[in-house]
């Protein structure tokens, strides 16, 4: 057996469009200042932020992350699906994909119901400013993705894509999982970290 | 001769790397639920963060498939993220 007809292949660039990446690599740096200016700020009002960061939803938190890391799951598989060349498969994990996304808004919806409930809002103190704004701006970021995913969701059905065609769904896909890589660090960083 | 693809194998990896994060996510949330806190609880939670960052990057978004500078973006990305979180997380501890 030749070894190298199991190892990966190795490709140039990522999947998908270059200059969907260098956007990703926009979208990741603007995402890395919002971090950096939430954990400098913390370190000047640490009583402050300990405490509200206690008011949050940790199991909607949580939900909400097991939520992400699925529909990025269901975006690898229609990935794969396509490559397979199937794709009547590839769109079904699309759409599976959608509906995790309409439930992390369901679920974050929720929480800024109660919030905005309680009177909370962007001018209640640092922790909530950066805690909404931050959540907001990914928010934003997960609807604009779900689009994405719904749009290629009914061009797979019907057939746009195959084997040898589809970088557009990588392109999504590589989108899609940007949205839940800065996931991965807003939740335990403003959810977690005291 | 072997003509197996090898991306057929790639919802295998993918599928335990989905349980992976999924476990790892649980965890992060066992220690915010049972009340760790302090300087080095934040640090083992940030660097769990790192680590399903990482795993995101290789395994959802195929950049372990990919030669050269690009390879590493995700990583560095996240390298920088845990550098200036750690620096403000160490200077509000006092340390």
């Amino acid at each position: 057996m030749e070894a190298s007809s199991v190892r990966t292949s190795q490709r140039r660039y990522p999947p998908g469009d270059l200059a969907l990446w260098i956007f990703i690599l926009a979208e990741l740096s603007v995402f890395a200042v919002f971090f950096a200016a939430y954990a400098f700020t913390r370190a000047n009002h640490v009583e402050l932020f300990n405490t509200y960061q206690l008011t949050l939803d940790r199991n909607s938190a949580l939900a909400n992350t097991l939520v992400l890391i699925t529909a990025s799951y269901f975006v690898v598989r229609a990935v794969g699906a396509i490559r397979l060349n199937n794709h009547r498969r590839a769109s079904q994990w699309l759409w599976a994909a959608v509906g995790m996304a309409m439930l992390f808004l369901l679920i974050k919806g929720h929480e800024y119901a109660h919030h905005l409930s309680e009177g909370i809002n962007l001018s209640t103190n640092t922790f909530y400013m950066f805690y909404l704004s931050l959540t907001f701006f990914h928010f934003m970021h997960v609807i604009l993705g779900m689009i994405v995913l719904i749009i290629l969701g009914v061009r797979t059905g019907k057939g746009h894509y195959d084997a040898h065609n589809h970088t557009d769904i990588e392109s999504g896909a590589s989108y899609w999982h940007m949205v839940d890589l800065v996931w991965m660090i807003l939740f335990p960083l403003v959810y977690v970290m005291q | 001769m072997n003509t197996r693809n090898p991306e057929q194998h790639a919802p295998r990896g993918a599928s335990l790397v989905y349980l992976l994060l999924c476990a790892l996510t649980l965890f992060t949330w066992g220690v915010a639920v049972t009340g760790q806190s302090g300087l080095w609880a934040s640090l083992l939670v940030l660097g769990v963060a790192l680590l399903k960052g990482q795993l995101i990057g290789d395994w959802f978004m195929g950049l372990r498939g990919v030669s050269g500078l690009w390879r590493w973006v995700v990583l560095l990305w996240l390298l920088l993220i845990g550098s200036l979180v750690s620096a403000a997380f160490v200077m509000a501890s006092g340390g």
